[in-house]
């Protein structure tokens, strides 16, 4: 059972957000960019709490609310972001948000990371593309703690280098001795001089030791497959596995009754899940 | 005591409560719907009608087609762009329900779990405009003393004497009706000169058909995985999403924009219905439930399964609704049976020593 991170003071009562004023827009890659939100009543924005693997609703109002993961870690008090990839109506308003611009947000909701539990493990997060958002507040929250954890492995891969979101942490990443980070691209790319490979070959190349370790993986869903594939084969119990879940959601407080897996609701049972409770549920992903 | 008010008295009742400040609501004939018999305000040309169950449920009364959660409105101030959210505290009418069923009330009591739960938990959400609508309607049931074959309330444990959700629960009796009162907000009701004390019996009641629940249980989540099965007992279905509008306990939702002018304009929250390809369509295309198959198996499960395990208590009342009104004469019943079967033959053959 994922320990249910209780949410800290919020933003936003269930279904009515809090207003926002967009402070950053980072432009990632050519259809993902970055957002950070101040909230707007200083009280609210400073009891602000949260724990990596946490969602938020961010609204256009005019054009609707869709579901994030929160990108930042909790330590970052300035701002809350998500990194938004464009790809219906309310993410297409989204992108045209500009610094200064108005919106809305209903944060945190769902189960974070029990980053907690791991204390004392090793650490391995596999990210493909955009599922590195929710993995880029868990890392950074792990490094926040850095002594609490063991070995620290990071592969992060995207099909292409222009591809790879948040260039300006990978570049700090890199740096760390403390961190093992690989970045890698699914095939040779004349901008690329780095590692080439999808993430799941990649990841068994690496083949960090399972002893004492937890693995927790976002991505595409065909990466997630392999990758979930790889662990097995690398000698990963279900157990040590963590993933996050993506549904399409309305409410975010499991009563519009879309983003159910069998009696399990994505957006407050998750969307933070081990593997093992995934295969206790049915499936209908 | 039951009290006793004749039948004739019955349009005097409901004017008496207009007048005492309340909506009323009742079963009428609606002209030009091809003897639709809908809940509607009395005082219309609806004929009323207390023969039979609704062709529709009054579950709007409590959570309405569509309705604004809040508004907003973009403001140009000295500081720059301002974006203000306008929540109006509820104001509902006080509302009289006349002539619901037991299953109607029953629904309501599930519909009060989910929206306006008695006991809250750090999960449960009290939706204030639900809260409010509940903390001012009156439900006064009309029970019944007949059935149609389409009716499968005596399924539950209840049956069609269930009182939960009324706040007046009446029976039919020869020129008139008896009236229980079942909450104090009901005893007010029943206290008015209209009513009389009785000595008389309550009829009994109707004995609807049978669905084994008890058999199913667990069964549902042994074939889930079974699409031979889902996809034939459910390839009727034309995800019209009729039988979920019918219901008087389904209360999935949807959450839109609409702009009212270029500044200003209003989130929505308007019923949806889980037999809608759109409801889990993702916009990368994906849609965990893509097919009609997966859609009924997903409305069944979360009826007899998802929600018993989650809320203790099964997400149907028996009202037959969706099997009167199914354009295409798919029957839950008959799903349910049929799964039940399935499961008992797949449970059979795994016993078979080998």
């Amino acid at each position: 059972m994922t320990t249910v991170a209780q949410a800290g003071p919020g933003a936003g009562t269930p279904l009515i957000p809090e207003p926002a004023t967009v402070v950053g827009v980072v432009a990632e890659t050519p259809n993902i960019r970055t957002y950070r939100l101040v909230l707007d009543d200083p009280a609210v924005m400073e009891g602000f709490a949260f724990l990596p693997g946490q969602i938020g609703q961010l609204s256009v109002f005019g054009a609707g609310e869709s579901t994030f993961a929160i990108s930042s870690p909790p330590s970052q008090r300035d701002y809350i972001q998500f990194s938004v990839m464009r790809t219906g109506e309310v993410t297409r308003a989204i992108h045209e948000l500009a610094e200064g611009d108005k919106a809305g947000v209903r944060a945190p909701l769902g189960c974070a990371f029990p980053a907690e539990e791991w204390r004392g493990k090793n650490i391995l997060v596999v990210g493909g593309g955009i599922g590195m958002a929710p993995l880029r507040s868990l890392l950074m929250h792990l490094l926040d703690h850095r002594d609490d954890y063991g070995r620290l492995n990071l592969i992060y891969g995207a099909r292409t280098p222009a591809d790879l979101c948040f260039a300006e942490d990978r570049q700090a990443w890199q740096e760390r001795s403390d961190l093992d980070f690989v970045a890698t691209v699914d095939a040779e790319h004349p901008d690329w001089s780095g590692r080439v490979g999808l993430v799941p070959t990649v990841l068994e190349e690496e083949n960090p030791d399972p002893a004492d370790t937890v693995a927790i993986t976002c991505g595409p869903p065909i990466m997630i497959k392999y990758t979930l594939q790889s662990l097995d084969k690398m000698g990963y119990r279900e157990e040590q596995i963590y993933t996050t879940l993506e549904r399409r959601m309305k409410c975010g407080i499991g009563l519009c009754g879309r983003c159910n897996v069998g009696a399990r609701y994505v957006c407050t049972d998750g969307p933070v899940f081990s593997l093992r409770e995934l295969r206790e549920m049915p499936d209908e992903l | 005591m039951m009290r006793f008010i004749e039948a004739e008295k019955i349009p005097e009742l409901l004017a008496s409560l207009t007048a005492g400040g309340h909506e009323v609501w009742a079963p009428q004939e609606a002209r030009d719907t091809g003897g639709a018999v809908l809940f509607d305000t009395i005082g219309g040309t609806g004929v009323l009608s207390l023969d039979r169950l609704t062709t529709l449920s009054a579950k709007h009364l409590l959570l309405p087609g569509t309705e604004k959660l809040f508004s907003f409105r973009y403001a140009l101030t000295a500081d720059g762009e301002r974006v203000e959210l306008r929540h109006e505290e509820p104001q509902p009418e006080k509302t009289v329900l006349f002539g619901a069923r037991a299953c109607d009330a029953r629904a309501i009591t599930i519909l009060d779990a989910l929206f306006s739960p008695r006991q809250a938990s750090a999960k449960t959400y009290n939706d204030p405009h639900y809260r409010a609508r509940r903390e001012n309607i009156t439900v006064i049931t009309l029970a019944c003393v007949t059935c149609d074959a389409a009716c499968f309330c005596s399924s539950f444990p209840n049956g069609s004497a269930e009182k939960s959700g009324s706040d007046v629960f009446m029976y039919p009796v020869e020129d008139g009706f008896l009236a229980e009162a079942i909450t104090g907000k009901g005893g007010e009701i029943t206290a008015g000169p209209l009513f009389e004390d009785s000595e008389l019996e309550p009829p009994p009641l109707a004995e609807t058909a049978r669905v084994d629940l008890a058999g199913l249980k667990g069964g549902l989540m042994e074939i889930f995985a079974d699409m031979d099965f889902w996809s034939r007992a459910t390839e009727k279905c034309l995800s019209c999403g009729y039988c979920t509008y019918s219901c008087p306990a389904c209360y999935c939702f949807n959450i839109t924009d609409e702009m009212r002018s270029d500044r200003e304009g209003e989130r929505l929250r308007s019923w949806d219905s889980c037999m809608f390809h759109l409801y889990t369509q993702e916009t990368s295309g994906h849609n965990p439930r893509p097919a009609p198959a997966h859609r009924f198996r997903n409305r069944v499960n979360h009826k007899f399964s998802y929600y018993p395990a989650n809320q203790g208590e099964i997400l149907c009342t028996g009202c037959g609704r969706c099997v009167r009104g199914c354009p295409a004469g798919l029957d839950i019943r008959e799903v349910l049976e049929a799964a039940r079967a399935r499961a008992a033959e797949k449970s059979a053959s795994r016993e078979v020593p080998k």
